[in-house]
């Protein structure tokens, strides 16, 4: 009798959770939009995190789907089974069997599986973010059916460096997600851009922490780190690789400090976000499917946007700053675009601790 | 002095959660059912309580939301492990299985619903039960330094549940049959004791305790949940094992692979730790080395309970 009810219970269980599924309409779920038998046009593969991990992978996805629903296209994003350059690939059939035309892959992790797939699929065409297809041998190889998409995300690190000496703080921290280029050069250019308000404002002593964490996940080990250096005097981290910077919000609102987002802007995720180092995901994935459509893909090579196409910014009107303004920003901002202001990316040093200068002291730590 | 304090704080952080799921995990396993499916119903535990917490926000805040949210983890953990309970006792089913089952329902489950509510998986919830002193007992010099200020009402709980386990299982009467049936059912039986029950009870107590534990987890190392309490569900499991089943070996178990966590992650802001050529990743290897080190030390005569693992049959008394 016991084992009855408990069956009956169980059954009573799964039939509501299967009521409470199909109330919600199937494209409540995000990934589908406007299924048709055709299948999917539009569609883009994570990486290792999320969709909607409110940085990477959901900036470019934004500027995909709004560029479907501008157009009434249908759009689908894939994630992989796993970290793999296989499971990558897989995914990437996956797509073309879905009926894709256009596939959006953000992340370094598909390097190599677009650089198969580019041979593979000739007649889809591929726009990779921040990655470009490399073959076995390390070798740069673009098909004509292939657009890569780079920023100079140094610029954009460049600017937030400036704006949190600018508005006076000394001590500075840096936590990356793993040291992969795009990160890289975002933390070259935060320290250069400390340099460079360091000099321009004839500050000397400005310490600028350097880490990278070795995950994009927030995690209590993430989380302990940032508070370390929170309760060390660290002013402000910038938080440069996803999730990473939950964790070091938590702490920053724990100690009263603040933090700077990164890829999109952040400021909505907490109180302590005083700005965020933009790279323009989601117009330039926009602008690129659009390319495509109107016959003026440019495959076959890669581009770097830089500031000089609005590429790279920081998002000034949800900042939080006090003396950091906008005639500074734009004067700043100007020089990187007509050249005046230089900031080297990922290849001037082969450690961060080499950055440091009469102006400012980097400590790296492993 | 300051750095000492901020590791002590910090330590907790890591140690509190550990302790609650771990002193859980005792309570299956000396019942006599593996509850490998701590990491799962810590994560529904998180689940359900953070989505308490981000719906109740807004009509309420502070200390009183955070219980409830506690006590909401608990119930959904209790329930939950319900499914391993009945699974191992009533269906007399591989344990090892059935828990991990439910460790891989649980995120899964976690992620599905929380996009089809809201759309995004992650669930964020504001802060509101951050104490950054005690009042009185903040102003005690050195010891209200060290475990009165930068915390969270979470860590007197956990230290009153603690207190509470440990007194159960040793000195009550349910307390010892708990431990009979892990260690000879049949005994337990042929004097009158329902085993099934007792391991229920167990296995409900782990559960209700590991939903606290998500929930304990989460809200002092994140400003959202992510389906996920990255592996310390497992981490209690070595917790419990490192500390043989026992409350006491486990309290310092737990607050020793909370220090080396601190250590592995704050080392840099230590400076005579990181005057040291030590790679932090020698300070995260370092509990798990440790318990590798016990485990051929005393693996000979384990004190784990005898008969875990393995389903009552009462035709085999």
């Amino acid at each position: 009798m016991k084992k009855r009810l408990l069956s009956l219970l169980l059954a009573g269980v799964m039939a509501t959770t299967m009521v409470a599924g199909c109330a919600k309409k199937p494209g409540a779920e995000g990934g589908e939009k406007g299924a048709s038998e055709k299948g999917y046009e539009l569609a883009l593969i994570t990486d290792v995190g999320t969709i909607d991990d409110k940085s990477f992978n959901q900036g470019s996805w934004e500027g995909l789907e709004t560029y479907a629903k501008d157009n009434g296209i249908t759009c689908k994003y894939y994630k992989p089974a796993e970290k793999s350059d296989s499971a990558c690939l897989t995914s990437i059939d996956l797509a073309v069997k879905g009926g894709a035309k256009v596939i959006v892959t953000p992340g370094f992790l598909f390097e190599a599986p677009i650089y198969q797939a580019q041979e593979k699929y000739p007649d889809i065409k591929f726009i990779m973010v921040d990655a470009a297809p490399i073959s076995p041998e390390k070798e740069v190889k673009i098909n004509d059916n292939v657009s890569s998409v780079f920023y100079a995300e140094e610029q954009s690190g460049f600017l937030a460096g400036y704006a949190a000496v600018v508005e006076g703080y000394t001590k500075l921290g840096f936590m990356g997600g793993i040291a992969v280029p795009a990160v890289i050069r975002f933390g070259y250019g935060f320290v250069q851009g400390a340099e460079a308000a360091a000099k321009d404002l004839n500050i000397s002593g400005v310490e600028v922490k350097y880490t990278y964490v070795g995950n994009f996940d927030a995690t209590p080990e993430n989380n302990a780190k940032a508070a370390a250096w929170y309760n060390n005097g660290t002013e402000v981290i910038f938080a440069c690789g996803g999730a990473v910077g939950n964790s070091v919000m938590k702490a920053a609102e724990a100690a009263g400090k603040k933090v700077i987002g990164v890829d999109v802007d952040q400021s909505a995720e907490s109180e302590t976000v005083m700005t965020s180092a933009m790279k323009s995901l989601s117009t330039s994935v926009y602008d690129t499917v659009a390319s495509v459509y109107k016959d003026s893909f440019q495959g076959g090579k890669s581009v770097t946007l830089t500031a000089k196409e609005n590429g790279v910014l920081l998002p000034m009107e949800t900042s939080k700053f006090n003396k950091f303004d906008q005639t500074k920003y734009d004067e700043l901002y100007k020089g990187l675009q007509d050249g005046t202001i230089k900031v080297g990316n990922d290849t001037i040093a082969t450690d961060a601790s080499k950055l440091s200068s009469d102006y400012v002291k980097v400590e790296s730590i492993k | 002095m300051n750095i000492l304090y901020f590791i002590i704080q910090q330590t907790m952080y890591f140690a509190i959660p550990l302790l609650i799921v771990a002193i859980g995990g005792m309570y299956a396993e000396r019942s006599g059912v593996i509850n490998i499916a701590l990491e799962g119903i810590m994560v529904m535990g998180a689940f359900v309580g953070i989505s308490f917490i981000s719906i109740f926000q807004d009509s309420m805040n502070g200390q009183l939301l955070l219980i409830l949210a506690i006590l909401v983890s608990g119930v959904v953990g209790g329930i939950f492990s319900l499914l391993h309970a009945f699974a191992s006792i009533n269906m007399k089913a591989d344990q090892t299985i059935s828990g991990t089952a439910l460790n891989m329902f649980a995120p899964a489950f976690a992620i599905y619903v929380a996009r089809m509510v809201q759309g995004t998986q992650q669930i964020a919830f504001t802060d509101t039960f951050y104490i950054s002193k005690v009042p009185v007992l903040g102003d005690i010099p050195v010891i209200g330094d060290m475990f009165f200020k930068n915390c969270y009402i979470i860590t007197y709980i956990g230290i009153a549940i603690y207190l509470v386990a440990a007194y159960v299982i040793k000195n009550t009467k349910y307390g010892l049959r708990l431990r009979a049936c892990g260690e000879h059912p049949g005994a337990a039986d042929s004097v009158g004791v329902n085993v099934a029950k007792i391991r229920y009870s167990g296995v409900i107590v782990s559960g209700v305790l590991a939903g606290i534990g998500g929930i304990v987890f989460v809200v002092p190392t994140s400003t959202n949940f992510n389906a996920t309490v990255a592996g310390y569900g497992f981490l209690a499991i070595a917790v419990l094992i490192f500390g043989q089943w026992r409350s006491n070996k486990i309290l310092m178990a737990a607050f020793f692979f909370g220090i080396m966590k601190t250590l592995s992650s704050a080392y840099s802001a230590i400076p005579f730790l990181n005057a040291l050529p030590v790679s932090s990743e020698i300070y995260k290897m370092f509990p798990y080395i440790a318990t590798l080190v016990l485990l051929a030390f005393v693996s000979k005569n384990s004190q784990a309970p005898k008969a875990e693992g393995i389903p009552y049959d009462k035709s085999m008394r």
